[in-house]
C-alpha cells in the first residue's frame, strides 16, 4: 500500500540531495576540464555529433539558434583590443569554454518538468527519458546554462540531416530522436552502463580509464577528465580534491597557500546552488 | 441615476431576456462569422506546426516559450473578473453585478477554455498530452508534483470545473424559464433537461441560496490560487527577471485587471447587439469603469514594486533583463505596456468618460492590449537575456505560426461566447427581478418612513 | 383516501403570505400545513422563509465532507504516488516535499468542496425531479404559486381560503 509505504520509509523520502542526503556509491560520475590546456579545437563537439547520433541540422538552422551541439565550445575575447598595450586582433585572447550539461546533483531542471521525464540517478546522472517528454520545454527554461536541446522538427525524416550513406553510421547504441522531445549531453551513459555491466560480471567497479566519454576520447590535449568521483585513484577525484571542490557546498572555501600554485577549480554559476 | 428602473415588470424582463435568444441586430452574425474565420487561421497554424515541428514558430534555444505561454496567462487572467468579482460582489451583497454576472462567469469559462488550449499547442507532443495526467496506471508512472506546470493543471482543471459549477447551478432558475417560455425545438429539450425540473419551491430556493453562497466562497481563494500558481511557474525558477517574490500578487492583479477591461468590452458589445440597453445601464457600466481604475492603479503601483525591487536588490542578472527590457529589442513594446497599463486608464477616473460608451469601447481594448504587452515582456526578454551570457539573443521574433495562433484564439473565444449568449440568457433574469423587487422595496420603505431623507438629500 | 393537489397564484407575496398565515392557523381536517404545502416563487425570497418557518438546509455539511475529503485525499494520493513513483531525486528536493503537495491539496480541498456541496444541492433540494402535478408557468416569470395537497374532503375548505385572499388563478388537479 502506497500509504503504509509512505510512512514506513519516511525519513528516506524526506532528505535533502546533496546536502544532507547519503553521497552517491559506488559511483559518481563526474568531469573536469582544463580550461587552460583547451585550444578550441572543437573535436569534442565533434566526436559527440558521431557517438550521440546527434542531427546536424544545417547552417540556417543553426544560424537560426537551433543547433543540436550537446558539446558546444564557447568562444571568449579580450576586450582590450587597440588599447595602449593591448592585442592587435580580439581572437589573439581568445578563451574557450566547453560546455555541456553539468549533471547538476540538485537541478533546476528536473523539478519543473511536469511529468517527470528528467531525473537524478543513483550514479550521479541528470537523466532524460525521451519516452516520457511531452516537450513542454519548461526544463530548459529553467536551465541556467541552456545546454537543453530540442528536437524542432523531426530530424531523422529530414533531408540532409543524415545523407543516405551517413545513415550507416549512426551509433546502434542510441536512439534518434523524433520531434517534439527534449535531449541533452548524456556523460554517454550507454557507454557508461556498458562498462558497468561489465564491471559487475567481473564482481568489481569500473576502473579509472576503463570507460571514457566520446569527448574525453577525442580531445587532443586531453583537457577533459572524466571518471568515478567516489574513486579515491580516479583522476577526477584527485583533481577536484587538489582543487579543494566539494560536490556538497555550494561555496569552496579555499586555503590557497602562499607561494603555492593558484586554485583555479570552480564549478559553473555554483552561488545558484545546482551543485553542478 | 439609478441602477435599473425599479418600475420594469417582471414579465417584461422575461420577454426582453429571452428575446435575445430569438433574433438579435444582425452585428451577431457578423462577428460570429469574422471569430469563425479567425479561428480558421489558427487551425491552419496548428495543423502546419502539428505536422512539421515546433520549429515553424520559430523558437530556438535559448527562446523556448514564445507568444504561445504569453497568451496562456492572458487568457487566464481573463478569466479572473468574471467569477472572482461574481463571488465578491455576491457576498458582500453588491445587487448591481446581478444584471452582469452572467456573462462575466461564462467569460471566465470561454478564456480559460482558450486558455487550456494554448497549453497543447505550446507541447512539443501533444499527443502525448495525457502524460501529465494523474492517472493511475500498471508502472506505478506518475506525474511530477513538483512541477509548477502541474499545478497548473490542477488549478486549472479546478477552477474551470467550479466556474462550470457556479454558472450553471446559477442558471438552472432562468433555465426553467426558458423551458416554460421557449417555443418547440431542440433548445426546449435542452432546456427541459438542464433545467432539472425546477420549479421554485420554496424547498430548492432554500437549498439553491446556501449552495450558490458556498460556492461562492469557495471561488474566491480559488482564483486567487489559481493566478498565484500561474506566477509561480516564472517565480519558482531561477531566471532572472522571474524570480521575482511579488509575481503572485502582482499576476492576481494584472489578471483582475485585464478581466475588468475586458468585461467593459464585452458589456459594450452585448449591450448593443442584444438591446439590452434596459438591463446593462450607464449606472452599471460606471461602477465597473471605477473598479477598473482601482485595480489599474494597484496593478501600477506592484509594478512599480517589482522594478523598485529588482533595481535595489543588485542581482545584476536581474537587473539587466529589465535594463533590457527598457532600452533593448523590447523597448518599444515595454513602454507601450506602461503606457496602455498605467497611464491610460488616467482617463478613466473623468466623469464624462466613465459613461462614453466609443471611447470606453476603444480604451478598454487598449488596457486589453496592455495587459496581453505585459504577459509577452514577462516571458521573452528573459530568454533574450538569461543569466549566462553566452546565450543571449537579442533579435528573435516570433513566426506567422505564432501570431496566427494568437490571433485565431481571440475568434475561438468571441465563438464560445457568442454562441453562449444567444443559447443560454446572458442576463440573469431571475436575478434582476430580484434587483428590481428589492430595489422597489427598499424606495416604498424609505418613502413611507423617512420623507425627510427623500425631500433632504435624495434617495440613494 | 385520495389525495389531491391545489394550486392557486399570486401576485405578490404580501398576499401569499396572508394566505399561508391563514393556513396555518386555521384547522382543516385532512390537510397539514407542514406537509402538504409549497410555495413556489420566481425568485429567491427570504421573506417566504421567514413566513414559512425555519426549515433546515444541511448543504453546508456537505460542503464540509467534501472538501476535508478532498483535501485528505489529495495530499495522500500525491505524497502516496511520489514514495510509489520509481522515486528518484528531482532537483535535490526530499522525494515528498512538502511545499507542492500543500498548493496541491489546498487545491483538492476546494475541488472536493465544490463538487460534493452541488452533490449535496442537488440531493437536498431533490433535484433532478419530477414535475410536480400542477404546475403553471405563470411561476417562472412573476407570480407566487401556493401548492397544497389534502385529502378530498379538505379542498372545498382550502379553495374557499384561497379565493378569500383574491387568488388570480387556482387550479384542480382532476379527480381520479
Amino acid at each position: 500500500m502506497s500509504v503504509s509505504n509512505l510512512l514506513e520509509n519516511w525519513s528516506q523520502f524526506r532528505h535533502f540531495h546533496p546536502v544532507e542526503d547519503k553521497p552517491h556509491d559506488p559511483y559518481k560520475w563526474a568531469m573536469s576540464i582544463d580550461l587552460d590546456a583547451c585550444s578550441g579545437c572543437n573535436a569534442c563537439s565533434v566526436a559527440c555529433y558521431a557517438e550521440n547520433n546527434l542531427p546536424v541540422v544545417g547552417k540556417e538552422k543553426y544560424a537560426h539558434g537551433q543547433a543540436m551541439h550537446w558539446m558546444r565550445i564557447e568562444h571568449y575575447w579580450d576586450e582590450d583590443v587597440g588599447e595602449e598595450g593591448g592585442r592587435e586582433f580580439p581572437d589573439q585572447g581568445a578563451q574557450f569554454l566547453p560546455m555541456m550539461c553539468q549533471q547538476c546533483e540538485a537541478a533546476p531542471c528536473e523539478t519543473v518538468c511536469p511529468v517527470g521525464a528528467t531525473n537524478h540517478t543513483a550514479d550521479g546522472l541528470n537523466s532524460q527519458i525521451y519516452n516520457r517528454c511531452i516537450g513542454s520545454r519548461y526544463c530548459s527554461a529553467n536551465c541556467p546554462y541552456k545546454v537543453r536541446y530540442f528536437n524542432w522538427y523531426d530530424y531523422p525524416s529530414t533531408d540532409n540531416v543524415w545523407p543516405a550513406e551517413m545513415t550507416q553510421q549512426l551509433n546502434p547504441d542510441v536512439t534518434v530522436r523524433g520531434k517534439g522531445v527534449m535531449e541533452k549531453c548524456t556523460f554517454c551513459v550507454q557507454r557508461l552502463a556498458a562498462a558497468k555491466v561489465t564491471a559487475k560480471s567481473e564482481g568489481r567497479i569500473v576502473h579509472d580509464g576503463e570507460v571514457q566519454t566520446a569527448c574525453q576520447q577525442a580531445c587532443p590535449t586531453s583537457a577533459i577528465s572524466f571518471g568515478n568521483l567516489i574513486d579515491p585513484e580516479s583522476r577526477v577525484h584527485k583533481q577536484w580534491r587538489a582543487q579543494q571542490v566539494e560536490l556538497d557546498k555550494d561555496k569552496q572555501a579555499k586555503d590557497q597557500k602562499e607561494g603555492g600554485t593558484e586554485l583555479r577549480g570552480y564549478r559553473i554559476l555554483e552561488d545558484m546552488r545546482p551543485y553542478p | 441615476m439609478k441602477d435599473i428602473r425599479e418600475d420594469i415588470a417582471w414579465a417584461k424582463i422575461n420577454q426582453d431576456v429571452l428575446n435575445s435568444l430569438e433574433n438579435p441586430r444582425k452585428l451577431y452574425w457578423v462577428i460570429l462569422f469574422v471569430a469563425l474565420a479567425m479561428l480558421g487561421v489558427a487551425a491552419g497554424c496548428e495543423v502546419y506546426q502539428y505536422n512539421v515541428g515546433m520549429g515553424v514558430a520559430n523558437m530556438d534555444n535559448p527562446h523556448m516559450w514564445g507568444l504561445y505561454i504569453a497568451t496562456f496567462i492572458f487568457w487566464i487572467g481573463m478569466s479572473h473578473s468574471g467569477t472572482l468579482l461574481s463571488a465578491i460582489l455576491h457576498l458582500m451583497h453588491a445587487d448591481w453585478r446581478k444584471p452582469i454576472y452572467r456573462f462575466a462567469e461564462a467569460m471566465t469559462t470561454f478564456s480559460l477554455m482558450t486558455a487550456g488550449l494554448f497549453v497543447a499547442v505550446h507541447l512539443g507532443r501533444v499527443w502525448q498530452i495525457y502524460y501529465a495526467l494523474p492517472y493511475p496506471n500498471e508502472r506505478g508512472v506518475w506525474p511530477n508534483f513538483q512541477s509548477p506546470l502541474l499545478w497548473d493543471a490542477m488549478a486549472i482543471f479546478t477552477y474551470l470545473s467550479s466556474s462550470i459549477l457556479f454558472l450553471y447551478v446559477g442558471m438552472i432558475p432562468d433555465l426553467a424559464i426558458c423551458r416554460d417560455r421557449m417555443h418547440e425545438g431542440w433548445r426546449k429539450k435542452l432546456y427541459t433537461l438542464l433545467s432539472l425540473g425546477w420549479e421554485g419551491t420554496d424547498r430548492q430556493w432554500r437549498n439553491f441560496r446556501v449552495t450558490y453562497l458556498t460556492i461562492a466562497c469557495f471561488l474566491i481563494p480559488l482564483a486567487v490560487s489559481v493566478h498565484s500558481i500561474v506566477a509561480s511557474d516564472f517565480a519558482m525558477s531561477q531566471q532572472p527577471g522571474w524570480h521575482v517574490t511579488s509575481f503572485p500578487p502582482y499576476f492576481v492583479a494584472g489578471a483582475l485587471y485585464s478581466g475588468c477591461a475586458a468585461i467593459i468590452t464585452l458589456f459594450i458589445i452585448l449591450r448593443y447587439v442584444f438591446r439590452f440597453e434596459e438591463y446593462m445601464t450607464l449606472p452599471i457600466l460606471k461602477k465597473i469603469v471605477r473598479l477598473t481604475f482601482a485595480i489599474s492603479m494597484v496593478w501600477t503601483y506592484l509594478n512599480a514594486v517589482e522594478f523598485a525591487s529588482v533595481w535595489y536588490s543588485h542581482d545584476e542578472p536581474s537587473k539587466d533583463v529589465l535594463i533590457q527590457k527598457a532600452t533593448g529589442t523590447y523597448a518599444p513594446f515595454w513602454w507601450a505596456m506602461i503606457f496602455c497599463g498605467s497611464v491610460l486608464p488616467l482617463t478613466l477616473a473623468f466623469k464624462r468618460i466613465q459613461t462614453n460608451i466609443p471611447v470606453l469601447f476603444a480604451v478598454s481594448l487598449l488596457l486589453n492590449m496592455g495587459m496581453w504587452l505585459e504577459r509577452w515582456m514577462i516571458v521573452a526578454p528573459t530568454f533574450s537575456h538569461g543569466i549566462y551570457p553566452w546565450t543571449w539573443d537579442h533579435d528573435q521574433w516570433p513566426s506567422f505560426v505564432q501570431w496566427g495562433m494568437v490571433f485565431g484564439s481571440f475568434g475561438w473565444f468571441t465563438l464560445l461566447f457568442m454562441v453562449f449568449c444567444k443559447v443560454f440568457p446572458s442576463v440573469s433574469m431571475y436575478e434582476v427581478k430580484e434587483m428590481v423587487y428589492h430595489r422597489r422595496q427598499a424606495t416604498k420603505r424609505l418613502e413611507e418612513t423617512g420623507k425627510f431623507a427623500a425631500a433632504g438629500k435624495g434617495a440613494h | 383516501m385520495s389525495q389531491r393537489h391545489i394550486l392557486a397564484l399570486y401576485s405578490d407575496f404580501d398576499k401569499a403570505e396572508a394566505v399561508v398565515k391563514e393556513l396555518r392557523s386555521t384547522q382543516i381536517k385532512g390537510f397539514d400545513v407542514n406537509k402538504g404545502l409549497i410555495v413556489k416563487s420566481p425568485i429567491e425570497h427570504p421573506e417566504v422563509e421567514e413566513f414559512l418557518g425555519d426549515k433546515p438546509v444541511h448543504v453546508q455539511w456537505f460542503t464540509l465532507g467534501g472538501a476535508l475529503m478532498g483535501g485528505l485525499l489529495g495530499f495522500f494520493l500525491i505524497s502516496g504516488a511520489q514514495a510509489n513513483f520509481y522515486a528518484q531525486i528531482k532537483g535535490g528536493k526530499p522525494i515528498v516535499p512538502f511545499p507542492p503537495n500543500f498548493v496541491l491539496t489546498y487545491e483538492m480541498f476546494i475541488l472536493g468542496g465544490v463538487f460534493i456541496s452541488v452533490l449535496g444541492f442537488l440531493i437536498c433540494a431533490g433535484l433532478p425531479a419530477r414535475r410536480s402535478p400542477l404546475y403553471s408557468s405563470k411561476v417562472s416569470e412573476d407570480q407566487i404559486g401556493i401548492l397544497v395537497k389534502s385529502d378530498e374532503t379538505a379542498t372545498n375548505a382550502l379553495k374557499a381560503i384561497f379565493t378569500k385572499h383574491q387568488a388570480l388563478e387556482i387550479q384542480e388537479e382532476a379527480g381520479k
